[in-house]
């Protein structure tokens, strides 16, 4: 059998009288654990991330209320970067352009992502360290030569890409100087990286599934369509969420294949076409030294959208749900 | 050393689009203040990209008996972020450290961050080029940089390009077909009648070269007020760029087409700094040896790029520091440096050196740079660079007229793009 | 024994198509830079591109190993020091704290929860410089401590382990411990931590990874004499350009350690599942 067989317990059973009665003499340790061993066990994240992910957090948060140059003078100013932000037409284009770059890559990874962990879920799958591998390897490759290597796939005349639209007659795209060539460009990138990583995280949480569970399916004479809607789905929706969210939090932040795309410029495009938030901030608060509280403000906001947008997600998971 | 627009800095970027970090400041000055007068054991210099001091600091070594660490960062693009780290949290930078002259007019803007080397050094002010050791002060008069180098214009063309074209190949009657930017553009012609083929790279090279010869304020006045949208150097360097969008390869500087563009002859010219000499090299390989030449840019001489040797206020041993920055920016250092790795010398003694002047590049066909490029260093207009001058002519300048120059945007919408940026990219 | 559902899902030649493609759409790329390593500096710029690797790989490698600034050597035993700690505590970490979170009932729990979700959402860019900052007051510049210690823990490890641990372990099987008398730190480590296997190695094997090519932070807080393996590869960059086919070369030896890395978690991902997973 499995593996886990030699440590899955036994079936759970009245306990007999003399465990009962060992219970009771160690009631006390017993309680004691009950009640606080939990909170050593999530003290030592809390207590890490406390001091090295909080506390810069923060300081950035008190930088935000001020006009904080970083090689100068810092003035006090209260919530005026926030409100500067509302008016301002760059920050707006950012979002835009990060909630199209965001679409663009997240949903066609997860349903991709989905469809492979499916696949690679079979039983009698040959290969299957192989092609775990091989899908898995983009996330190995570190995000600049990926950049190099797609940078040189989307270029104007030489790239392969605009060859092979040749072949079927389209014409050369240059695919920096729109809003949706860049989009896609980029989102082909993020794709590449990370459907293998997702593919990986769900294919754990399809394998965490009690088999029994289709085998009692398949007695009820359900074929494989309504085995994947109404098992694996629904049984998958923590995991699910988890890959949701997660490709939220990543493609908000998404900072390093535009710049790159862009071949370092903060801008993004001529016209700003696939600047990002997190290049925007970048661009206030350390590129720009003299609106370091600016762009600490601009990070905020990213924060505040992530949330927002996590919580919109979890929504509408659980509600599929029901 | 040469230097580069921050463009180039942020593209050189690529293995670190994470500008965001960088530091490697190795083991700075965290030990406790010495006593007045004691000898550092250790001096750090702080440069990016190949300045050529390797050898020197050795000497400098046995002569003081001071330790020098030579610290590089490879990139440019990590060196800037590095540098405001360091000023920001008053830790890790190094005793000496080179400031090229786009973040030099930032970092101007709060000079009690750097050292008045004034009283720290002997009087030099006569031994350099007049403009470039003005650019050394800062706005309330103190010294805070010894000047290095400068990367004065020249133009690259490809020899059997140009023969393809029935163009003269010959360096001098090369230089002779451009006395100014309308024969630029007029030779740009013919070589595209005659193959069908762009001429230069891209109008924001041409851009490059126009600005850098006004000899004027460029966007910003005296007073550091932003005059993007009257400044007539402005003006001539938009309107002859934009004129030349009939011959452009539309491939802009350090972009993928521009590289690639070298080796398959996309382009026949471009505008050449001395330190671009090596990436045109590069890019386009051993088979293209030979093949390259150097000939003057059109209308004169122009400078793009270069550096100064400043002391950090945070050093705790501003004198000897000084000491160091004047010992490697001098005469013989200089000639020694661009021996060794290629910096223009900014000294007018290092200039006039024979060895200087007698240097010739193998890989373009044997050309006599250091000639060519000395003659052309004495006759730079000195410009008036703003404190946010890279970012304007980066983030506002360029992109708009690439706009044009892809179409995106007509020539009176992109210079509304451009005069409109400007506005928050200067603003300081 | 092969059961009825099992043969249900018996795989299909099309399986395999569409599993080859993706293989091959995957490793493209990766290929791609292996053959700008075997090669000379230019052929990044041919047209077509090169297409077989080429036979310049022992010259590129041993620029690397020649190259004085990069400490190529070290900087490979400090990535594996480095990922491999850190691993280890992700793992012990996320996975004791993700079974608290799903298994344990104590006051709080879902707003500690919540909290570190919340955590995970935080753009990472902008703490850097008081990060920065603190390493210095701490002494810990230039040492490995600044590159281990903040990322000892995860939000996405106890996330993770979180949602596979409700998922995958039964109320029954934590019962059936608390019957038999055992501790709760005896029920994670005899069942939990056993059952978590598949995840673990997963989470395990995202995280080695993550920190292998890790390079923002340790090219702060790192030097050159002293780096990591990327921290080292940049250092094969030159001022205006990037030595793509050293970098290449470097990133394929440098990569070596990540296959066995995968060799051995995905081993436990396969084994720990098919055919028994935990029933409940």
């Amino acid at each position: 059998m499995s593996l886990s067989a030699t440590t899955a317990p036994p079936s759970p059973a009245p306990p007999p009288p003399d465990v009962a009665a060992r219970r009771r003499r160690g009631s006390l340790l017993n309680r004691l654990d009950l009640k606080y061993s939990p909170y050593l066990y999530i003290a030592p994240f809390f207590l890490i991330f406390g001091i090295f992910g909080l506390y810069p957090m923060l300081r950035t948060a008190w930088m935000s209320l001020h006009d904080w140059d970083m090689v100068g003078d810092h003035t006090f100013i209260g919530l005026d970067n926030y409100i500067e932000l509302f008016s301002d037409d760059y920050f707006w284009n950012a979002l835009v352009n990060t909630f199209g770059m965001f679409a663009l890559s997240t949903i066609p990874q997860l349903l991709l992502a989905l469809f492979l962990a499916t696949l690679l879920n079979r039983t009698f799958l040959r290969a299957k360290t192989f092609f775990r591998m091989a899908i898995f390897v983009p996330n190995v490759v570190s995000v600049a030569a990926v950049a190099i290597v797609f940078g040189m796939l989307f270029q104007r005349e030489f790239g392969l890409i605009n060859w092979l639209l040749s072949l079927v007659g389209v014409d050369q795209i240059d695919w920096r100087a729109h809003s949706w060539s860049s989009w896609t460009a980029i989102a082909t990138m993020v794709n590449w990286r990370w459907t293998g990583y997702n593919t990986l995280i769900l294919l754990a949480g399809m394998q965490a599934i009690p088999k029994d569970l289709y085998e009692a399916a398949e007695i009820d004479g359900a074929g494989q369509w309504r085995q994947f809607w109404q098992i694996t789905l629904p049984m998958l929706r923590p995991t699910f969420l988890f890959v949701v969210i997660l490709s939220t939090i990543g493609g908000m932040q998404l900072f390093t294949e535009p710049l790159l795309f862009a071949n370092g410029s903060i801008i993004g495009g001529n016209q700003r076409e696939y600047q990002t938030l997190a290049m925007y901030m970048y661009e206030k608060g350390i590129y720009n030294l003299s609106t370091a509280g600016y762009g600490a403000a601009v990070a905020w906001a990213i924060f505040m959208i992530i949330v927002l947008v996590s919580l919109i997600n979890f929504i509408l998971v659980r509600r599929s749900a029901k | 050393m040469s230097l580069t627009t921050r463009r180039a800095r942020m593209a050189a970027t690529a293995l670190a689009a994470v500008l965001v970090a960088g530091g490697l400041a190795a083991c700075g000055n965290d030990d406790d203040k010495p006593a007045e007068g004691e000898k550092p054991a250790k001096l750090v210099v702080d440069t990016f990209g190949e300045m050529g001091y390797d050898e020197l600091v050795k000497e400098y070594e046995k002569q003081t008996g001071i330790k020098v660490e030579l610290r590089k960062t490879a990139q440019l693009g990590e060196y800037r972020p590095k540098l405001v780290r360091y000023l920001a949290t008053g830790k890790g930078a190094a005793d000496v450290t080179a400031l090229e002259e786009g973040i030099l007019n930032e970092f101007k803007a709060n000079p009690r961050n750097w050292a008045d080397l004034t009283p720290l050094v002997s009087d030099h002010s006569t031994e350099y080029l007049p403009w470039k050791w003005e650019l050394g002060k800062a706005p309330d008069g103190r010294l805070i940089g010894l000047p290095t180098d400068v990367g004065s214009l020249a133009v690259c063309y490809r020899k059997d390009l140009f023969s393809a074209a029935g163009l003269p190949t010959e360096r001098d009657q090369v230089s002779a077909l451009w006395p100014d930017w309308n024969g630029f553009h007029q030779t740009g012609q013919k070589y595209k009648q005659a193959t069908g083929k762009a001429f230069i790279d891209s109008i924001t090279a041409v851009s490059n070269g126009v600005l850098f010869q006004q000899g004027s304020d460029l966007f910003y006045d005296k007073e550091n007020n932003i005059i993007a949208d009257s400044s007539p150097a402005v003006k001539a360097a938009w309107e002859t760029a934009t004129s030349m969008v009939d011959i452009s390869a539309k491939a802009s500087t350090w972009s993928p087409e521009w590289s690639g563009g070298f080796k398959q002859g996309t382009f026949a010219a471009t505008f050449c700094p001395s330190w671009m000499l090596g990436i045109v090299a590069d890019n386009s390989g051993e088979a293209n040896k030979g093949k390259w030449d150097v000939a003057a840019v059109p209308g004169g001489s122009g400078n793009w790029g270069g550096s100064w040797l400043a002391v950090p206020e945070q050093s705790k041993y501003p004198k000897e520091a000084a000491k160091l920055a004047e010992f490697l920016t001098n005469a013989n250092s200089q000639v020694e440096a661009f021996k060794l790795k290629g910096p223009l010398p900014t000294n007018l003694e290092a200039l006039k050196n024979e060895a200087f002047l007698n240097y010739t590049n193998e890989y373009f066909s044997n050309a006599p740079t250091g000639k060519i490029f000395g003659e052309s260093v004495a006759n730079i207009k000195p410009v008036h660079l703003g404190p946010k001058h890279q970012a304007v002519k980066e983030n506002a300048f360029e992109p708009a007229m690439r706009a044009f120059e892809n179409g995106q945007a007509s020539k009176d919408k992109a210079w509304e793009q451009f005069t409109k940026d400007a506005q928050t990219q200067g603003a300081f | 024994m092969i059961s009825a559902s099992q043969r249900l899902w018996r795989t299909s030649p099309l399986t395999y198509v569409a599993l080859v493609l993706a293989a091959l759409l995957s490793i493209y790329p990766f290929y791609y830079m292996m053959v700008i390593g075997t090669r000379s500096l230019d052929s990044i710029n041919d047209v077509p591109p090169p297409m077989t690797p080429g036979g310049a790989f022992g010259d590129n490698f041993g620029r690397v190993l020649d190259n004085d600034a990069a400490n190529f050597l070290t900087g490979m035993m400090n990535s594996i020091i480095v990922s491999s700690v850190v691993t280890i505590s992700v793992v012990l970490t996320g996975s004791l704290a993700g079974f608290a979170f799903a298994k344990l009932r104590f006051r709080g729990r879902n707003i500690l929860l919540l909290a570190i979700i919340v955590t995970m959402m935080i753009p990472t860019q902008m703490g850097l410089i008081p990060l920065w900052g603190m390493m210095q007051e701490l002494g810990w510049y230039d040492s490995l401590y600044a590159v281990i210690v903040p990322f000892l823990v995860t939000g996405f490890g106890v996330f993770m382990m979180r949602q596979y641990a409700s998922q995958a372990i039964s109320d029954e099987l934590i019962e059936a411990g608390r019957v038999d008398g055992a501790s709760t730190f005896r029920i994670y480590w005899n069942i939990v931590l056993p059952a978590l296997r598949p995840a673990a190695a997963v989470l395990g094997l995202l995280t080695f990874m993550e920190n292998w090519n890790s390079f923002l932070w340790p090219y702060a807080i790192l030097t050159p004499e002293n780096p990591t393996l990327q921290v080292s590869l940049s250092f094969l960059s030159y001022a205006y350009y990037t030595d793509y086919s050293q970098v290449f070369a470097a990133t394929a030896i440098g990569t070596l350690p990540l296959v066995l890395v995968f060799i051995l978690f995905g081993r436990q991902i396969i084994g720990g599942i098919m055919e028994g997973a935990v029933k409940s």
